[in-house]
């Protein structure tokens, strides 16, 4: 046997639900607890099964603004699973494990920089709090984060969006059929980090054939050349065929494949809702394939079920999509040269953010300064409406890493400014230098 | 009144126990050729001019199993697998089996059914074995692939034993029970004429009373009961220590206890009286099982431990050279020492100064290089506790709860046994900052603690409200439930009808019945709720009939 050491931390939050009928509900994982605890996994002299801590909430303030507090927001089963991600990566930073699985709930990677509520089951983003944890205490520089996750991780998405260092590529259904209805080939990244987010829309019905022709062909060249320090894994496992939320129609053994063909440093699940006739399977395999062991017999029982053959419509699509991706990634310095001379000083948008969860709405405007010096300090103004509270709003700046002096003076200015005007109700600068999240 | 009886490593220890006090004590050497003579001995030894008319019981704390599996005195067993899809584990059991169709799946419904050509042809290829195992994946859900396949297996090849997966364990864990299911089988035999032996000279000698035999979870089964899972008779000895603890004392909280002997100290965490379980089970020839077994964990420190310097530097065990030079031995001892620091009193006090000065660095005295001994042997073993705490409290746990409560044991107390127990285990617990007990008789824990404990039992209850039907996986039992409003209480008078009826069958009293492990959880289908799935498993609490009067002198 190959004795590979592997990591996973296990915790299914079995006394945890967003409510009681909720896919994100105490029952998710209980069937994947019984096929790794039946199987005997926890016991493989290769596979090393680790509690997680509770991660701090200053750990999420150091990605996330909330409003009014992130500790408000959330309740310690985020902190578990937050902090089930950073004993993953811990256990692989400390060579006690090769590679790690944080196999936990609650999910993460649809919430975003400034977090109101819970929004597609997400509150924190649990990669993001391992990944700045990682780059805090461990000196991390670059960071590839591919999302395999059915749906489109906006939230991961949403905070890299500056950052040229994090390489987020994230597969999914197809926006314009599936929730959160983002992650469509112009989503590229700010002028300064155009090309290091890479959005591959999917037909619903891809098959094994096609998502693999799209990991051999783009995610994986792409990995090799932009030399990331880590590998992290959104690990959903929504793209199984049986996965009642979405529509395509990957098995066990395409997951497990993936797995072994992308060796993640740190897998960390997102969704995954066919909990009885995916997870079981998706997750064994997962865990087998990482670990380095056969997973060749991982095979749903009812895997007659699953669609066959990528169509031809679809193979021709997925083929074009990689072809253009793949230009895109090319040619990205010269892309990103032109954006940045076309935007001027700064760069902006505007727009608005469903919380579905919570039933919130949110409207957002960023103003980022494309500083020649460093990565440029971000404004985000908030104002978000929802039953529970009426109205709040926030307006926080963003010192990057490495800011310039410039860009710390001017970012901290446009907060005392706008808290002169009094147009918000809380104000923050969140200081990545100084590892803090300061209250005006 | 009771007789108990520990088969050591050197000695073979009887006991007998008359209203809470031992009225007599024998020993004879361990006969590792034919345990049986030796086990006579200290009997026959023990009961001189003891009325066996009057004796309510025999227990037995046999190394009968632990010796067949490290000797290689197995059978070799037909190991027939229903793996289903999953990790291939042929590699990882004792013998190479064969994999059979059909699958249960995490529900306990049948995905695929079992193959009856595939169990002859399999019958036909092992027709020379004299015992099968029968283990299916997710048995513990559903019997009935089990339970067919051993069907036909007696049918084609009429063994002499087919043990199922499912009978060995009603908890998860394919591999574990695989891996128990054989090595009952590959006992079974070994363990029959042992027992066909014991049974024989009981009788021979006029003894009518039953004979239990201690498992490796500290408690007893009847000998008949033991012939059908002699597999959880493996590593008893430890259990009997532990249980002769339990005999000799009543440790409140969180305690640890020390069983000093020779060469090695077994410890033990304790929580309100009851010793840790081993959560998983126990490891026979280094493959995991489902046998169930105390959380132990032994360190290579004992009073025969050889101490001497290497490089300068003082190191105790974990070999041995033999006994304390007080006592003849050929090189200083940890025994040696206690000698030296006032803390035995026994041997040649001289030798003992001897060893000591041998062991003594420039300028020290025999006494102070004594201290440092003790000092040593002491650190080893207060550095396992600290071990074993900081794993108990890395266990995984699955609840939010659990994590944020945190569950770092936090021993309160020290109680020592053994040979050594009177002079290492207060040292032990001054490292601790706890205060220490060595109850008297602690050189018999063990056969005492034999002749005490009270017999368990378990049955493993799982429910499905939504499929509408239980199974207890022990009994191979599947049945449709009397409700589907089924509540947790209500699978508990479940469980605890079948424990009863079960115990009936092996001829065990119940006496207090302990639920061990429950979940509950809500089956939620397109939002809406449409049953609850519940597990509780029910034992019959181990522990002991009496505590032992603390008379006599250690």
């Amino acid at each position: 046997m190959d004795a590979k050491p592997f990591g996973l931390v296990f915790f299914p939050a079995f006394d945890w639900a967003i409510s009681p009928t909720h896919p994100e509900r105490e029952e998710r994982l209980l069937y994947t607890r019984d096929q790794i605890v039946e199987e005997g996994l926890l016991d493989i002299p290769g596979i090393r099964e680790y509690k997680p801590r509770l991660a701090l909430a200053k750990d999420a303030e150091r990605v996330h603004i909330g409003v009014p507090d992130i500790s408000s927001l959330i309740t310690d089963a985020h902190l578990v699973s937050a902090g089930g991600a950073i004993t993953a990566a811990e256990a692989v930073m400390a060579r006690e494990v090769t590679r790690a699985f944080a196999l936990v709930r609650p999910p993460g990677h649809h919430a975003m920089r400034v977090v109101h509520g819970t929004r597609g089951f997400c509150t924190i983003n649990i990669e993001a709090v391992m990944v700045e944890y990682l780059r805090q205490h461990h000196g991390i520089g670059r960071v590839a984060i591919v999302d395999t996750d059915v749906h489109h991780g906006d939230g991961t998405q949403d905070i890299y969006y500056y950052d040229p260092d994090t390489l987020f590529i994230s597969f999914h259904q197809d926006g314009r059929t599936l929730y959160p209805g983002s992650g469509f080939t112009d989503e590229a990244g700010s002028p300064k980090a155009l090309g290091t987010t890479i959005n591959l829309p999917l037909p619903p019905g891809t098959t094994d054939e096609g998502l693999h022709y799209v990991l051999d062909n783009l995610i994986l060249p792409v990995l090799e050349d932009f030399r990331p320090d880590i590998i992290i894994n959104s690990a959903g496992q929504d793209n199984h065929y049986s996965d009642p939320l979405a529509n395509m129609a990957i098995t066990a053994q395409g997951y497990a494949r993936l797995a072994e063909k992308l060796k993640a440093d740190v897998a960390v699940l997102e969704g995954g809702y066919s909990i009885e006739d995916a997870l079981p399977y998706v997750n064994t395999g997962i865990i087998l394939a990482m670990a380095g062991l056969d997973y060749s017999k991982v095979i749903e029982p009812d895997i007659a079920r699953a669609p066959r053959g990528e169509s031809e419509a679809s193979r021709g699509y997925i083929r074009q999509l990689v072809a253009q991706q793949h230009a895109l990634w090319r040619d990205r310095a010269r892309l990103s040269r032109e954006a940045v001379a076309k935007a001027g000083d700064f760069w902006q948008r505007r727009r608005g953010i469903y919380y579905d969860d919570s039933g919130i709405n949110e409207h957002q405007t960023e103003v980022l300064r494309l500083c020649p010096a460093c990565q440029g300090y971000l404004t985000v103004a908030t104002e978000a409406e929802g039953h529970h509270f009426g109205a709040k709003s926030a307006f926080a700046a963003c010192l990057p890493r490495q800011a310039c002096p410039q860009c710390r003076r001017e970012g901290r200015d446009a907060v005392v400014a706008a808290k002169k005007t009094g147009k918000y109700q809380h104000y923050f600068i969140q200081d990545r230098e100084q590892d803090r999240l300061e209250r005006l | 009144m009771l007789l108990g009886i520990d088969v050591g490593g050197t000695f073979t220890d009887a006991v007998v126990i008359d209203a809470g006090e031992v009225i007599a004590q024998a020993k004879a050497p361990t006969t590792h050729r034919d345990l049986l003579s030796g086990v006579l001995a200290a009997m026959d030894q023990a009961l001189d001019g003891v009325d066996v008319g009057r004796l309510q019981r025999v227990a037995l704390s046999t190394t009968i199993v632990t010796n067949a599996v490290v000797e290689g005195k197995t059978d070799r067993v037909a190991l027939l697998l229903l793996p289903g899809p999953g990790m291939d584990i042929t590699a990882l059991v004792p013998e190479k089996p064969y994999l059979l169709a059909g699958y249960i799946d995490h529900r306990g419904r049948e995905t695929a059914p079992p193959q009856e050509a595939e169990v002859e042809a399999a019958c036909r290829e092992m027709k020379e074995a004299a015992v099968f195992a029968v283990v299916g994946k997710f048995a513990v859900r559903n019997p009935l692939h089990e339970v067919t396949v051993a069907q036909w297996v007696r049918r084609f090849a009429a063994p002499d034993y087919i043990t199922t997966g499912a009978a060995v364990s009603g908890a998860l864990n394919f591999w574990r029970r695989a891996n128990s299911a054989y090595y009952n089988s590959a006992v079974w035999r070994p363990f029959g004429r042992f027992a066909a032996a014991i049974n024989q000279a009981m009788t021979e000698r006029g003894v009518l009373a039953p004979v239990y035999v201690l498992k490796a979870d500290g408690g007893t089964m009847p000998l008949a009961a033991a012939a059908m899972r002699p597999v959880e008779a493996v590593f008893t000895g430890p259990a009997a220590s532990v249980l002769g603890i339990m005999a000799l004392s009543t440790p409140e909280g969180e305690a640890v206890s020390l069983d000093i002997g020779g060469t090695s100290t077994d410890i033990a965490l304790w929580r309100d009286g009851i010793p840790l379980f081993a959560e998983r089970g126990a490891r026979i020839a280094g493959y995991p099982t489902a046998v169930r077994s105390f959380w132990l964990h032994s360190v290579g420190v004992g009073g025969d431990s050889y101490v001497r310097r290497e490089k300068g530097q003082l190191v105790v065990g974990p070999m041995r050279q033999g006994p304390a030079m007080a006592a003849g031995g050929p090189a200083p001892t940890v025994t040696d020492a206690m000698i030296v620091a006032g803390l035995a009193d026994f041997g040649d006090k001289a030798l003992a100064l001897e060893a000591m000065r041998q062991v003594a660095v420039e300028g020290q005295t025999p006494e102070e290089a004594a201290q440092s001994v003790l000092a040593e042997a002491t650190d080893i073993i207060f550095t396992a506790i600290g071990a074993m705490i900081d794993e108990r409290a890395a266990e995984p746990v699955y609840r939010v709860e659990d994590i944020v409560r945190g569950s770092r044991p936090v021993p309160q107390a020290v109680i020592g046994v053994g040979g050594a127990a009177v002079g290492l285990a207060p040292l032990v617990a001054q490292r601790l900052g706890v205060s220490c007990t060595v109850p008297a008789r602690a050189m018999v824990a063990n056969a005492i603690g034999a002749a005490v404990a009270r017999p368990t039992l378990e049955v493993t209850l799982r429910a499905d409200t939504a499929q509408g039907y239980y199974t207890i996986a022990e009994m191979g039992y599947r049945a449709s439930l009397p409700t589907k409003r089924l509540t947790l209480d209500d699978a508990r008078d479940l469980a605890t009808r079948h424990l009863t009826e079960r115990a009936a069958q092996a001829g065990i009293p119940v006496t207090a019945v302990e639920m061990t492990y429950a979940e509950e959880f809500n089956l939620v289908r397109g939002f809406s709720t449409i049953g609850k799935i519940m597990t509780c498993r029910l034992q019959i609490k181990p522990g002991v009939f009496s505590p032992i009067a603390g008379k006599g002198g250690a």
